[in-house]
């Protein structure tokens, strides 16, 4: 669907025209059906990379191919393509049905007014037809942007930052959403920094450091289990034994892990101790967890 | 395709329609205009009513070109500075027909105003019981075209530098100023200063002034038309053809070698009118002559027809 090898992007800023590297040598490949995410640390060039997908920048080096063409701006490439920015930087003189009917028209088809009605309903922004989207929230006009793949059998969507700033309730509406088009069959490609989000949602993910790919799997090799490690969580008395590390304290409840070998010691203790145990077993490794002990150890987790 | 185009334009008329800044502009102008139009009212002369009613077209159509300028720059730097264009160049929708669009749109907004205030003229003109005279329709035409010309011209330059910088460029680097410059060096060239550097100065100002469009191709030409609002029937239909030869140029922001040609021939004749100051007095005297066939006089050219050459003769009396 999506390959990348070795692209390199670098801009000059500045009046000195200082030159800035924002991609070097990144490669990726997303396959058809993928929820891809791109994860890494601001100014680490995921949005960059995805302007590369999208054709708004020319890398100044190697080759991107998006449904097997390079990708240039207006092209019928673009006809099952669709594209959510980071900061909604829709047209905000339009009105939320005019913006609905206006992106999807520039797929080069007559959009019905029933389309565009039912894909705002489905949204819940029926009631909202005729307010401007310069007096719209954020969460609304990502609604309009999504309205445009609810009218067309999208086949790859570009997300940026799509969740930036909207509130749960919102943010819970919307990966629904995602879910529901991604189940359609479309291909996603989402850059975020909520990797709880992202463990919700993708099945592959490539993490970009320096504007190269550090590592690139399946979600679920990343969210293995650690067979070293058990996390634990139990009503306390004050003293916790010394084995158990990672203490978090909830009022009474303690939280912490504790080494394979020590389980049952950690059993008679709270057994001994008359204490409730509420959770114990093997920790996992969330995204969060990988993505530093990638980020600072600089590479693949064991 | 038809259907891209007819989105965008869509799109662009919710734009130019949604425009408080446009509005804004407008407002002050009609207001203006009405505060003009006022006094006439209360004459009943038919000479102070033709004067007033040109007075009102020639404003209105003074101000449509500068909105045209107008149209031109905001579209395109409202639609850059809040980057909306993302949503539309990632669709199947090529920056070129986008442009196109907004051109369109620029120009049959365009279109639409010249036609209010056309049918505003020519209603004022029933009112005041004058006849409604087919130079307001050339004359809106000529303005139209022109409108075509300045909307390409804004255009082009905002998409290259800030607009602030592509305004600044219009006022003052136009095709004029070059069309000044080069005489100057020309005078120069003539009075005996031949130096190499004065003779490519000449020529850059030429190429520049060639190269910059221009509002009025046949400024010299119309400007009877301008003056009086009259249209010879049996040169009405040529009168057409001719505006939209100018109003093809104004698109393209080239000049045919025929324009090219009478430019030059224009510019030799001044220089020499200028310079040397013969046939000045024939020319001045031409002019009277040819003012003498209008049934007016008007305010600004007195008691003859306005000519440059004429203009500078009396300056540097």
């Amino acid at each position: 669907m999506i390959i990348a090898d070795n692209v390199n992007v670098h801009f000059r800023r500045g009046l000195l025209r200082k030159q800035v590297r924002a991609l070097t040598g990144l490669s990726l490949e997303v396959r058809e059906g993928d929820f891809f995410a791109l994860v890494g640390q601001n100014g680490a060039g995921k949005s960059t990379a995805m302007y590369c997908f999208l054709g708004l920048l020319k890398p100044n080096s190697g080759k991107v191919q998006v449904l097997g063409r390079t990708p240039d701006l207006g092209s019928p490439l673009y006809e099952g393509v669709a594209y959510l920015p980071e900061e909604p930087h829709y047209h905000l003189y339009l009105t939320v049905e005019e913006a609905t009917r206006y992106y999807a028209s520039l797929y080069g088809k007559s959009i019905p007014t029933k389309s565009v009605d039912q894909a705002l309903e489905r949204l819940g922004m029926a009631e909202f037809k005729t307010l401007p989207l310069s007096k719209c929230s954020k969460g609304m006009k990502q609604k309009v942007g999504i309205a445009q793949c609810l009218i067309h059998e999208t086949r790859l969507l570009f997300l940026d930052e799509p969740t930036r700033g909207l509130d749960p309730l919102m943010v819970r509406e919307f990966r629904e959403t995602l879910r529901d088009i991604h189940q359609r069959g479309a291909t996603i490609v989402m850059n975020s920094h909520v990797l709880s989000e992202i463990e919700m949602l993708a099945n592959r993910v490539a993490i970009i450091e320096r504007g190269k790919v550090i590592v690139q799997d399946e979600l679920r090799n990343l969210l293995t289990l650690d067979q070293e490690l058990y996390s634990v969580a139990f009503e306390g008395n004050g003293v916790v034994p010394d084995y158990l590390t990672s203490i978090e304290r909830l009022g009474n409840l303690v939280k912490g892990s504790i080494p394979k070998e020590k389980l049952y010691d950690f059993m008679d203790y709270t057994r001994i101790s008359g204490l409730h145990v509420h959770e114990c077993s093997l920790k996992k490794i969330s995204l969060e967890d990988s993505f530093f002990k990638i980020i600072k150890g600089g590479g693949a987790p064991a | 395709m038809t259907e891209l185009l007819r989105a965008n334009v869509l799109a662009n008329f919710a734009f130019y329609r949604r425009s408080r800044l446009l509005l804004a502009f407008m407002l002050v102008f009609l207001v203006l205009t009405a505060l003009i139009s006022l006094p006439p009212l209360f004459i009943n002369s038919g000479v102070q009513s033709f004067n007033s009613l040109h007075e009102i077209f020639s404003t209105l159509n003074g101000f449509l070109l500068f909105l045209a300028g107008g149209l031109g720059l905001f579209i395109i730097s409202s639609h850059l500075r809040n980057r909306s264009l993302k949503m539309v160049f990632t669709k199947p929708c090529s920056p070129a027909l986008w442009l196109t669009s907004a051109f369109l749109s620029a120009v049959a907004v365009s279109f639409l105003l010249h036609c209010i205030v056309l049918g505003g003229a020519a209603a004022l003109s029933l009112g005041w019981h004058l006849p409604v005279r087919g130079g307001l329709v050339f004359v809106s035409m000529d303005t139209f075209l022109a409108s075509v010309g300045i909307i390409a011209y804004m255009m082009l330059l905002t998409t290259v530098v800030h607009p602030a910088i592509a305004v600044t460029f219009a006022l003052i680097f136009n095709a004029d100023l070059f069309y000044e410059f080069q005489r100057w060096t020309m005078a120069m060239i003539r009075s005996g200063n031949s130096s190499t550097a004065l003779h490519a100065l000449e020529k850059l100002f030429h190429y520049l002034y060639l190269l910059l469009p221009m509002v009025y191709a046949f400024g010299k030409k119309t400007e009877g038309i301008h003056n009086s609002l009259r249209v010879a029937r049996r040169l009405e239909i040529c009168t057409v053809f001719g505006c939209l030869r100018h109003g093809a140029f104004g698109v393209l922001l080239l000049r045919s070698p025929v324009r090219i040609a009478e430019e030059k021939a224009h510019l030799s004749f001044d220089v020499e009118q200028f310079w040397l100051g013969q046939g000045v007095v024939d020319h001045a005297a031409r002019s009277v002559e040819d003012a003498g066939q209008y049934d007016f006089s008007f305010r600004r050219c007195s008691h003859f027809q306005r000519s440059d050459v004429l203009h500078q003769v009396l300056l540097y009396r």
